[in-house]
């Protein structure tokens, strides 16, 4: 009968039960806890017996566990562990009405275990093999049970000093039943046990539930006194013993104490401030609580401390604190550390904060420069970007000085060891400063999108603002702590780059987003880092010499800035601007002769050719820029010549250009002025031009240098080709074989130039100069030679005679002022207005270019003095009189009218010859 | 053989041994043809105390057995009332081994020897605790406590036994009425809104042992136990009036909301767990209203074939039926209170249907003894109710 079998079986295995189990010995232990299971199953009440075997069984796996990492690494196959991992699965799914059975087993069981092994490590016995099926069980089994059940056995772990790990494991189960109890506990137990518990991260939700809950109901008015007065110092305790609890305390702190528990927390502790429980709790305890916590605390202390004493002091403490403890070469401070995570609050607060606040976060922005480089770099660049006070400013520079003389004694030389290493990080902070600025200026700004209208400035502006406002100070020498010029070396160090935003801000082609701080006028930034540079050292004195890139890049900036400058509507702007610009030109080539190369080279071709608007200039060949006119077929220039005769029949005379008009242009209108007219020389952007490029010339010998370059730079950039650039004049009659065609374009190109004609005066000036300018001078003695030939009868008044007039003085006055005519020649200037057409062509032909032709102009031609100035002498350059026969013939026919000149240019010259 | 000379002879053994050993040696003491002295009574107790037990030393300190010795000394018990074949003598040595019951060692002891018997089917053990039963009182404390141990394990703890329990009726009667009547005194109350009703799986196996059994619940009378000399013999209860509590009380105190939803046992998953695929389709079960209805039933058919064709009646005690009243006008005086009418209350219209029902097999079968006039003034303060009243102007003529 199946009953009877039953029976049966149940007593053979509750036999070999109790023989088993009254043998003590684990070798057959699987094959017991196979029995026991199924006894437990069928035979309920034996519960009791079995359950005190697992226990048996529990306490040898622990052994066994234990020993096993000494001696014997395989034991796999070990009884006991196999009957717990059999054991394991099986209480862990008998269900909800055994909990009640099993849990309490389970924790007698695990403080039996854990008081026994107390003293081992507890992640020894946490790790064996049978604690963890133990608290596997435990924890299933206590969320089958009843609320009042579980706390009941919770409490029962808790009571146990050794097993404070065991509740931390199983209390994740049940953090929020845990968590309040632990807290019941005193302040050591209760850390054990949180600490476990935190190892979960779910728990530590709770645990910070019941630490708040714990503390609000403490200074709840309605509490008794004595949770009033000893809540708070155990917590602080607590907090000073467990990390965890000062995260869970200090996590949200602004949240846990607002204004209003503030009040009540003051009132609370200035009842219980000197009873007994408190005495633990004082500034040093709490200003070590606070080293450990994070930055958030420290911000909510320094609010406090406007109206509180007490936070005040604590404040200094903090303070002092850490700047001692940073002493340590390994010191890590949870407040540095989060102080860094956070930077970013700090910062904004630094920038709008009061005084205090100020005060103390840069002090603590000290240390964590201090302890991190990097965030010394970038609170260098936040703050020159977004400073906008002297404050702030100075602020900076308490914490540039602060930070690299953090712990050197008051006594010690200026410069220690580390001051390169800092130098270093100064620079790029300015780099980075700059970097940003430039790209935040790229930005969608919300304030365009919201059409406010302020009065905004580029973040550029405002951080060479702030970088001249520095420089500033530490040229005034006042500033003790700028004596080692921190930010102007670092600024020399950056030239390129701010070299490199003047230049893209300066172009005119630069991208202008809307809405961007890009899209405002960019002239009040380009002052602003023109100011900057100009302030730069560039001799190389106080700091190494900038390198070639970067004074290319320098002076191409500058150049482009000048020109920028000129077009500035405020003319106080614009010489302001233009002087600077000089400024840096003049310190740029002081000692670099490719820098004044460049610049001239630059300064030139962009006021001959891409600026020439501004200088009055015009187009050198205008009827190829001019949109062709639609012409009658009866005006056009080749049928009028066509009607000439016979001279016109000559297809290559030059008498098609020369006497109908221009091609393209028509017959020359008679008396009307000429939109061609010859611009001036003496106008404001021509002069400014001038002085920028004198002041590329500063120096010794700079300015003949420099005028020598500039007069090869004019024929360069004038003469259409590279041949006959030469410094001879050949004869009369190569040019109007050769090279007419060539001169009349470089004529027509320095006239309509007034740079280069103002340009042609000054190097005059700088004798022997102008002689590299030879070809230029050919070209307008070439061609007014033979215009003024071709003018000979008809046009005597007419405007293209005036207009080579005016030209004709010019070409004198300059070679006069060149010294390329001697004594009785440059008088030519002063005869010329009386002269004939025909006396004039002789007196060009005889006299100057003859003479010039014989006479190379060349610097051989002058002669250096001791006082370094070249110059020709007159008592030996005296042309002889095949030169000036012409000149003494015609004064003679005119004596009535020219006499007066004669005893000038020639009687002395007899005086002399005596 | 002396006293002294027992004790030596016996703490030769070691402990599992020493009790078996005393077991022979008690039962040479109690059993013979008179009835025991008092100094042999004495012997046998200390015996007992000393060697089962195990609850002095030979100094006469206190120890006690650990539960793997309990589970030893159970197996012993067991092994020799099984052997044992004369009921007397079975008797004699159960109750004196359990029979004063101030120990709660050997009160537990006790259930977990009831609770094996059940596990194992072991009649022999089974009718002796029957005899224990009911000469302790089926009420009595102690018995509640066995009961409540034995329920726990058989009704809680294991549930995979139900057809083994099923058989239990037929093997054992005498011990399941008296197991039944000490269950009805634990079940079906109503404290301060708390209903403390018997769990599902107990009520089937109930339910199936009445209705199969229409004389079960007569057995513990109709088969008196065999008491040693001397000794006597207590009245055993049956557990029809019990039962005709928990039939009448049900349809107020089951709520039909929560019945059927049955909450799955929340549990934490365990890693290699494997949940079977397919979910095993069971027949439909009764519900629990459907089960009382069904007990009912077999209540009836019981108190039909408890009647006595000699002596008088015994099944059912008057008072105990009488008892009902005061529970079921409670419950009237609530329904009032929210404002509902007697008469349309299909709950207390069915509770006051099966207390006539019941009193009226009852009473046409001669199975109540007590004072039955009593009892109708009693019913005459129920509620209105058409069969109750008839049955009661009926019987109130015939006395």
């Amino acid at each position: 009968m199946n009953t009877q079998a039953k029976s049966t079986a149940l007593s053979v295995d509750l036999n070999s039960f109790i023989y088993g189990v009254s043998r003590r010995n684990f070798q057959n232990a699987p094959d017991l806890t196979k029995i026991g299971i199924t006894l437990l199953k069928n035979f309920p009440a034996a519960r009791d017996a079995v359950l005190e075997y697992f226990a048996m069984v529990f306490h040898d796996a622990v052994n066994v566990s234990i020993n096993q990492a000494d001696y014997e690494p395989d034991s796999s196959n070990n009884g006991s562990l196999e009957s717990v991992s059999m054991i394991g699965p099986e209480l862990c799914s008998l269900g909800e009405s055994w909990a009640p059975f099993i849990a309490p087993w389970c924790i007698n069981l695990i403080m039996d275990i854990a008081t026994e092994k107390a003293n081992l490590p507890n992640t020894t016995l946490q790790n064996t093999e049978a604690v963890r099926v133990l608290l596997d069980i435990t924890t299933q089994n206590l969320t089958l049970l009843k609320a009042e059940e579980r706390a009941k056995c919770i409490d029962m772990m808790l009571g146990c000093r050794a097993c404070s790990w065991a509740v931390g494991w199983v209390g994740r189960a049940e953090p929020a039943l845990v968590a309040p109890r632990a807290l019941t506990l005193s302040a050591d137990a209760a850390r054990a046990v949180l600490a476990h518990l935190a190892n979960h991260p779910p728990a530590l939700f709770h645990v910070r539930a019941a630490l708040v809950d714990l503390f609000q109901e403490a200074i709840r008015e309605d509490s008794k006194v004595e949770s009033k007065r000893d809540v708070i110092p155990y917590l602080l305790t607590l907090a000073s013993k467990s990390d965890i609890v000062l995260k869970a305390l200090t996590q949200d702190i602004e949240r846990t104490l607002t204004d209003d528990v503030m009040d009540r927390l003051c009132a609370v502790c200035s009842t219980h401030r000197h009873s007994g429980p408190w005495d633990g709790v004082g500034p040093d305890s709490l200003v070590a609580l606070l080293l450990r916590s994070d930055v958030h605390c420290f911000l909510l202390l320094l609010k406090h401390a406007q109206k509180n004493l007490f936070c005040r002091q604590l404040l200094e403490y903090l303070l002092q604190k850490l700047e001692y403890e940073s002493l340590f070469p390994d010191s890590n401070l949870t407040l540095v550390m989060s102080a860094a995570e956070e930077i970013s609050i700090i910062r904004e607060k630094l920038l709008v904060g009061n005084q205090l606040e100020q005060y103390s976060i840069a002090r603590i922005l000290i240390i964590v420069s201090y302890n991190l480089p990097s965030e010394f770099v970038s609170t260098i660049s936040f703050l020159l970007q977004y400073s906008r006070s002297d404050t702030t400013l100075a602020l900076l520079v308490r914490i540039i000085s602060g930070t690299i003389n953090l712990h050197t004694p008051a006594d010690c030389p200026d410069v220690n060891m580390d001051t390169e290493r800092y130098q270093g990080f100064i620079k790029t902070g300015v780099e980075y400063a700059l970097r940003d600025a430039m790209m935040a200026d790229t930005q969608v700004n919300k304030c365009f999108v919201k059409d406010e209208s302020f009065d905004f400035k580029t973040n550029l502006y405002h951080y060479c603002a702030n970088i001249v406002k520095l420089l500033r100070w530490e040229n005034s020498n006042k500033v003790s702590h700028l004596r080692t010029r921190p930010i102007g070396c670092a600024v020399e160090a950056n030239l390129y780059r701010i070299g490199g935003a003047l230049q893209d801000y300066a172009s005119i082609l630069r991208v202008r987003n809307a809405c961007t701080l890009a899209s405002l006028d960019e002239m009040p930034t380009c002052h602003a880092l023109a100011e900057v540079l100009d302030r730069a050292d560039m001799s190389g004195t106080r700091s190494p010499p900038p390198s070639v890139e970067v004074i290319l890049k320098v002076v191409q900036a500058t150049v482009k800035y000048f020109f920028r400058c000129l077009h500035e509507e405020e003319i106080m702007a614009k010489l302001r601007g233009v002087q600077t610009a000089c400024r840096l030109l003049r310190k740029l080539c002081l000692n670099s002769k490719l820098a004044r190369a460049v610049a001239l080279r630059d300064l030139l071709e962009t006021a001959m050719f891409r600026e020439d608007k501004i200088f009055g200039s015009k187009p050198v060949v205008t009827n190829t820029i001019a949109a062709p006119q639609k012409w009658s077929h009866d005006e056009l220039l080749i049928h009028m010549n066509q009607k000439h005769g016979p001279i016109t029949q000559l297809t290559q005379s030059h008498t098609s250009v020369f006497h109908a008009g221009i091609i393209g242009k028509g017959v020359r209108k008679q008396g009307s002025l000429d939109e061609n007219d010859i611009p001036p020389i003496l106008t404001t952007n021509n002069e400014l031009l001038m002085g920028a490029l004198m002041s590329c010339m500063d120096g010794n010998s700079g300015v003949v240098e420099g005028a020598t370059a500039v007069s090869l730079l004019l024929v360069e950039l004038v003469s259409p080709d590279v041949m006959y650039n030469g410094l001879p004049w050949p004869d009369e009659d190569f040019t109007k074989q050769v090279s007419i065609e060539r001169e009349l374009y470089m004529r027509c190109a320095v006239e309509r130039c007034g740079v280069s004609r103002a340009a042609l005066r000054r190097i005059a000036r700088a004798r022997p100069s102008l002689c590299l300018a030879s070809a230029l001078l050919r070209a307008t003695a070439a061609s007014l030679l033979h215009r003024l030939r071709a003018h000979l009868d008809r046009h005597k008044q007419s405007a293209e005679m005036a207009s080579e007039m005016i030209a004709l003085t010019e070409l004198l006055s300059v070679m006069t002022l060149g010294q390329l005519l001697p004594h009785p020649l440059s008088h030519i200037l002063e005869l010329s207005p009386e002269l004939t057409a025909n006396e004039i062509v002789q007196v060009l032909r005889d006299c100057i270019w003859n003479y010039t032709r014989d006479h190379v102009p060349s610097p051989a031609l002058f002669s250096c003095d001791s006082t370094g100035l070249h110059w020709r002498d007159p008592s030996t350059c005296k042309p002889v009189a095949t030169y000036t026969d012409t000149l003494r013939i015609i004064i003679q026919k005119r004596i009535s009218k020219l006499g007066h000149m004669y005893p000038i240019m020639f009687l002395n010259l007899e005086k002399y010859n005596v | 053989m002396s006293f002294s000379d027992l004790k030596h002879a016996l703490r030769k053994y070691d402990f599992p041994v020493c009790a078996k050993e005393a077991l022979t040696k008690i039962e040479q003491l109690l059993v013979g043809r008179a009835a025991p002295t008092n100094k042999q009574l004495d012997i046998a107790m200390d015996i007992i105390s000393e060697f089962v037990f195990c609850e002095t030393d030979r100094r006469g300190n206190r120890r006690g057995l650990n539960p793997l010795q309990e589970l030893q000394l159970i197996d012993v018990i067991c092994h020799y009332i099984s052997a044992c074949n004369n009921d007397t003598t079975k008797n004699t040595i159960f109750l004196s081994l359990f029979g004063s019951m101030e120990s709660q060692r050997k009160l537990k002891i006790l259930s977990i020897l009831a609770s094996m018997a059940v596990s194992a089917s072991s009649t022999p053990v089974l009718l002796a605790v029957g005899v224990w039963l009911q000469q302790m009182g089926s009420s009595s404390p102690q018995s509640l406590q066995l009961v409540e141990n034995v329920i726990r394990d058989h009704f809680y703890l294991n549930t995979s036994n139900q057809t083994a329990l099923k058989v239990l009726a037929k093997t054992a009667p005498q011990f399941v009425s008296n197991f039944i009547t000490a269950v009805t005194e634990l079940y079906m109350h109503d404290i301060q809104g708390v209903k403390k009703m018997p769990p599902k799986n107990l009520l089937e196996i109930i339910t199936s042992w009445v209705y199969s059994n229409p004389t079960l619940c007569m057995s513990a009378q109709l088969n008196p136990a065999s008491l040693p000399n001397g000794s006597i013999p207590m009245g055993a209860v049956t557990p029809l009036a019990g039962l005709i509590h928990w039939c009448a009380l049900a349809p107020l105190y089951i709520d039909e909301g929560t019945e059927l939803e049955e909450l799955p046992i929340k549990r934490i998953k365990l890693e290699d767990e494997k949940f079977p695929i397919i979910k095993s389709v069971t027949s439909r079960s009764l519900t629990e209203a459907e089960l009382y209805v069904k007990l009912h039933l077999g209540v009836l058919n019981s108190l039909r074939a408890g009647r006595r064709t000699h002596g008088p009646p015994t099944a059912v005690n008057a008072q105990h039926l009488a008892a009902l009243t005061p529970l079921v006008q409670n419950y009237a005086h609530q329904l009032l209170k929210c404002g509902i009418k007697l008469q349309n209350d299909t709950k207390l219209q069915d509770c006051l249907d099966r207390i006539g029902q019941s009193v009226q097999v009852a009473l046409a079968n001669g199975c109540v003894y007590g004072n039955i006039s009593n009892l109708l003034a009693a019913l005459d303060t129920l509620p209105e109710n058409r069969l109750l009243r008839i049955i009661i102007k009926c019987h109130q003529q015939s006395i």
